[in-house]
């Protein structure tokens, strides 16, 4: 056995120790990931950002507007003392200016129009039947947006769609947690198989 | 107290379940569903030698269930013979997916730089994507082993999305999302993932509405995948033990309101 699979099945075991109690073994495992993965992610941001996005290309290129990038992050150290935390706005209104420039038009267009187009569909299939997946989206959509209109009383047609968006948004919850229970059992699955086949050799 | 035992001994019947049936041997049968199949069916159709963008979007912690998933596709693009580019939008991801690229590659005999590249990490998702769609080659100017983009051979012509067939975003999260949002619809690049299973039910609605190509999802995705390159892998090796918990949780899910229901009926008795 290679020590990086002692050395993982070890942690493994330290890890899921938890299931009994919170012990120091299980402590020990936890901070040593949050300090592996910090920095490991360090290293890497140090090296694929800074080092090439800035560093290189700036002083070894000499491409100069790669001064102002470097002066806005700069700036936001500026939050470290509070004569100079207002300094660190200047980037931040940089980052939330263009972030949203970028973001709102691709969510809008892939999150809400695509979406709408999506659900805008026949009723009737080529042949005269009824669609009736297309009829469930329809009534799905219409009625979870009955549900989320709160500028009237939910009583009447209002009421009775709004309890009908309840049972698709109760449906969906439902999916999602299947799905969210199955991830966390594969998850142990794999972990499990790690152990009885690498590390302890019980199993093929 | 007793909820505290209680719990112990879920946890150790969850931990037998599991080691039985992974030391069973025994291999379930899956039928593949529709999804799994367009995603095969989309790399099988593409012409011998198309470019691959692999994307490994993920961190370390879904390994175990992203592995499987990955390792399929993988296998599937190399023994059809398509270029391969991988690349990283998570840091954790990068060295994995380097790993799993050289693993599947060296299964089939490919080679690195005239078969397959890897690019590695690129930071702020949103631009690397957005820059991608300018040029690759100024996005990535050197690999994750520190080669120049041009000394490699099966880079040779790849500038932009353009000359790429599909970006493949292997996911545990909602990287893929930003793909569509950028990648598909600015430059118009055909998406398909592979995803971890909690994150099935966000990209169904992506997949239904025609901005994701194709999907497959989760452990159950990966075995179906395996079925249709007739190579098993973990998916398969996991089935048995996935179907059993499953059961095991409904049957706990049946227990619990059982005793409740039994509880109130005793309480309203008093």
């Amino acid at each position: 056995m290679d020590v990086g699979t002692a050395i993982a099945g070890v942690l493994t075991l330290a890890v899921l120790s938890f299931l009994y109690r919170d012990n120091p073994v299980y402590k020990m495992a936890e901070s040593l990931l949050i300090g592996v993965s910090i920095g490991y992610t360090l290293v890497v941001i140090w090296s694929s950002t800074l080092v090439d996005l800035l560093f290189r290309p700036l002083f070894l290129d000499g491409m100069l507007p790669l001064i102002i990038p470097l002066v806005l992050g700069l700036l936001m150290f500026g939050r470290f003392h509070r004569a100079t935390s207002s300094l660190s706005r200047l980037p931040i209104a940089v980052m939330i200016g263009s972030g949203a420039g970028v973001a709102i038009p691709a969510m809008l267009d892939a999150r809400i129009l695509k979406q709408l187009s999506a659900t805008v569909m026949p009723v009737l299939t080529a042949s005269g039947i009824p669609d009736l997946s297309a009829i469930v989206i329809i009534g799905g959509v219409v009625t979870t947006l009955c549900y989320f209109y709160f500028s009237r009383e939910h009583k009447g047609a209002l009421g009775s769609a709004a309890t009908v968006g309840t049972w698709f948004l109760m449906v969906f919850f439902g999916t999602t947690f299947g799905y969210t229970v199955m991830s966390r059992m594969s998850t142990f699955i794999g972990r499990m198989e790690f152990l009885l086949t690498e590390f302890l050799h019980i199993a093929n | 107290m007793n909820r505290v035992v209680s719990r112990h001994w879920i946890f150790l019947g969850l931990f037998v379940l599991v080691a039985l049936t992974m030391g069973s041997g025994i291999r379930l049968d899956t039928p593949v569903s529709d999804r799994t199949a367009e995603l095969y069916n989309f790399i099988e159709s593409l012409p011998e030698g198309s470019m691959l963008l692999v994307s490994f979007d993920h961190e370390a912690s879904s390994l175990p269930e992203i592995r499987p998933i990955g390792q399929a596709l993988l296998r599937h693009a190399f023994r059809k013979n398509h270029r391969l580019i991988g690349m990283a939008l998570l840091a954790e991801g990068t060295a994995i997916g380097y790993r799993l690229m050289q693993q599947a590659a060296a299964e089939y005999g490919k080679e690195y730089g005239k078969d397959y590249a890897y690019l590695g990490f690129k930071p702020q998702y949103i631009a690397a994507i957005l820059s991608m769609g300018e040029s690759i080659p100024a996005t990535f100017p050197e690999d994750y082993l520190g080669r120049p983009y041009e000394s490699l051979e099966v880079l040779d012509g790849v500038a932009t999305y353009a000359d790429v067939a599909a970006v493949l975003s292997i996911a545990d999260g909602s990287l893929t999302t930003h793909w569509m949002e950028y990648g598909r619809a600015r430059y118009g690049v055909r998406i398909v993932s592979g995803v971890t299973a909690a994150m099935v039910t966000t990209y169904d609605p992506y997949l239904a509405s025609g901005q994701m190509h194709a999907m497959m999802g989760g452990l159950r995705g990966a075995a179906e995948y395996e079925d249709l390159i007739a190579c098993p892998g973990g998916g398969k090796r996991g089935m048995l033990a996935q179907t059993a918990t499953h059961l095991y949780v409904i049957v706990l899910i049946g227990l619990g309101n059982l005793s409740y229901f039994l509880a109130r009926r005793k309480k309203e008795k008093r």
